[in-house]
């Protein structure tokens, strides 16, 4: 079983590399990754045709953004290995799969905060002329740590079994998972609030408001208000510069 | 002058960098983060190219690595677009005499580009290629054929890399051709008052669609129960984003720093959301 569980968790490590590496080409997709964790267990099949129906249920999940869809990825690859390990059906497999998902999600919450921390340790080297040290955190550090959480969650679960897992979930108390989550919503505050700090001046404000009026009452997207936007900067282009030199007025 | 021009031509960006530049900007999502999200990826993107130059500029190299610590977010595919027009635009500023480039306007230009760029990344790559090609895919994997994964995989990975690589090239190029026009044309400052209209408004519209904070307290009154968070959607929707955002850039401005602020906010997040309030 550690050898077993040890394969499951570096195909869990695929998923990482496709996401953080490879530019998203989909490896880490449940059709890949079941077929990946049958071919593990030496059951290539199985693995194919239950990612199939894996990848059916999660067509619409994608990440975009900060907010993460269910975990796919942990869910993919321990569903799999139950139903070929102990003959489980899809349905049992993928009832065991969501506590492992949650306790996934949760420890990406946690580890998306810990990266911020890692951004200043790369600011402050930047500061002091140390580019090597930037670099290092933002591709081994954060990859470390990203493989790091997606290992242990399935390598514990297929090695020790699905009981103490559930335990686990019960154990972390609702108000400290909501906690979280709400502060990695504020995070994503601070950034907008971080880039703004280069870009907004008081002449400028009225602009930023446009934006965030035009998306926030009418919940249009970013390529819809991009348009709009060039449109009023169109417009303000010919208030500003329309009557002033360099411009062919005829 | 000849002394001078003779190192511009040492310092030119070559094909191979674009290639580097391409296969490094698929790392951009290694250390995403809920502060700055791909911000160090974008950093290490261009590092190579910041490195070259302004080899001899220990000051501007400092600057420009800053510069791109700032926030980013988009498709990954389609971030090889806006590196090669970053890359193309740091070679005209590290060209540039003295401050007549504005080194501002990269920023600019990112900011601008890359939300629009993400609406159209994410829905041709993951809403309308990844479908059809995992679709098929998923035809073949039904009857247990290992047929089905590999050829979703090809299928989606061949375009998307031929994409982002000639992205790359034509970022790289589209800077170069019309940016160097326009700074001889004299119409840069016009350019600039056009990038931080559309690049505000974006990132307004970021706020507003990105952030998510809400209110989940409840009151009753005579009997009725009003939620809260129905009632600012009413007024004002998306105000709790909008006031924390400007709360915390206003701290900002005051110069808290940055490490403090990052954990009072965690911690703030923690209680209020143990609470009930957010």
């Amino acid at each position: 079983m550690l050898i077993q569980a040890i394969l499951l968790g570096l195909v869990g490590v695929v998923g990482v590399i496709d996401s953080r590496l490879i530019g998203r080409q989909n490896i880490g997709r449940p059709l890949i990754l079941s077929t990946l964790a049958g071919l593990a267990l030496g059951d290539l099949r199985t693995g194919i045709i239950l990612g199939a129906s894996l990848e059916l249920i999660s067509m619409g999940f994608v990440a975009i953004g900060a907010a993460g869809p269910p975990n796919m990825q942990f869910g993919s690859i321990i569903a799999t290995a139950f139903v070929i390990l102990s003959g489980a059906t899809t349905e049992t497999a993928l009832t065991i799969a969501i506590p492992v998902a949650v306790i996934g999600e949760f420890m990406s919450v946690i580890m998306r905060i810990i990266i911020a921390q890692f951004s200043h340790v790369a600011d402050a080297a930047i500061e002091a002329g140390n580019y090597a040290r930037a670099k290092h955190i933002h591709i081994w550090w954060s990859f470390t740590l990203n493989a790091f959480i997606y290992f242990v969650p399935i390598f514990l679960t297929v090695y020790l079994g699905t009981g103490i897992v559930e335990t686990l979930v019960n154990a972390i108390p609702e108000v400290v998972t909501n906690g979280l989550t709400v502060a990695g919503n504020l995070l994503s505050a601070l950034g907008f609030a971080m880039l703004l700090s280069t870009m907004l001046s008081r002449k400028l404000f009225p602009y930023f408001l446009f934006g965030f009026l035009v998306v926030a009452y009418s919940g249009l997207d970013l390529i819809g208000l991009t348009l709009f936007a060039c449109i009023l900067a169109f417009i303000l282009d010919k208030v500003s510069y329309g009557r002033g030199e360099g411009v062919q007025n005829g | 002058m000849d002394n001078r021009d003779q190192g511009i031509q040492n310092e030119m960006i070559t094909k191979k960098d674009l290639r580097h530049l391409f296969l490094r900007s698929w790392t951009i999502m290694c250390s995403w983060n809920y502060e700055r999200q791909m911000h160090m990826g974008f950093m290490y993107g261009m590092a190579p190219i910041l490195d070259k130059l302004y080899k001899n500029k220990p000051e501007e190299r400092k600057e420009a690595y800053r510069r791109h610590m700032e926030f980013f977010n988009c498709t990954p595919q389609m971030t090889g677009f806006i590196m090669g027009l970053a890359a193309s635009m740091e070679e005209q500023n590290a060209k540039a005499e003295d401050d007549s480039f504005q080194a501002e306007s990269i920023s600019m230009v990112k900011t601008s580009l890359m939300g629009p760029f993400a609406g159209i990344g994410d829905s041709f790559f993951q809403g309308t290629l990844r479908i059809i090609t995992f679709g098929i895919g998923l035809s073949f994997a039904q009857q247990g054929s290992v047929l089905g994964p590999i050829l979703a995989v090809l299928l989606f990975a061949v375009p998307s890399i031929l994409l982002g690589y000639y992205g790359t090239v034509l970022g790289y190029e589209s800077g170069n051709k019309y940016l160097a026009k326009l700074y001889q044309e004299g119409i840069m400052d016009r350019v600039m008052q056009f990038a931080s209209i559309v690049g505000l408004a974006v990132v307004g519209g970021m706020v507003a669609s990105m952030v998510t904070i809400t209110t989940p307290l409840t009151f009753t009154t005579g009997g009725t129960e009003l939620v809260l968070q129905d009632m600012l959607d009413s007024i004002f929707p998306k105000l709790l984003p909008l006031i924390f955002t400007l709360g915390i850039y206003s701290l900002i401005q005051k110069k808290v720093n940055t490490n403090l602020l990052l954990l009072g906010i965690v911690i703030c997040g923690i209680i209020l959301g143990a609470f009930g309030i957010l």
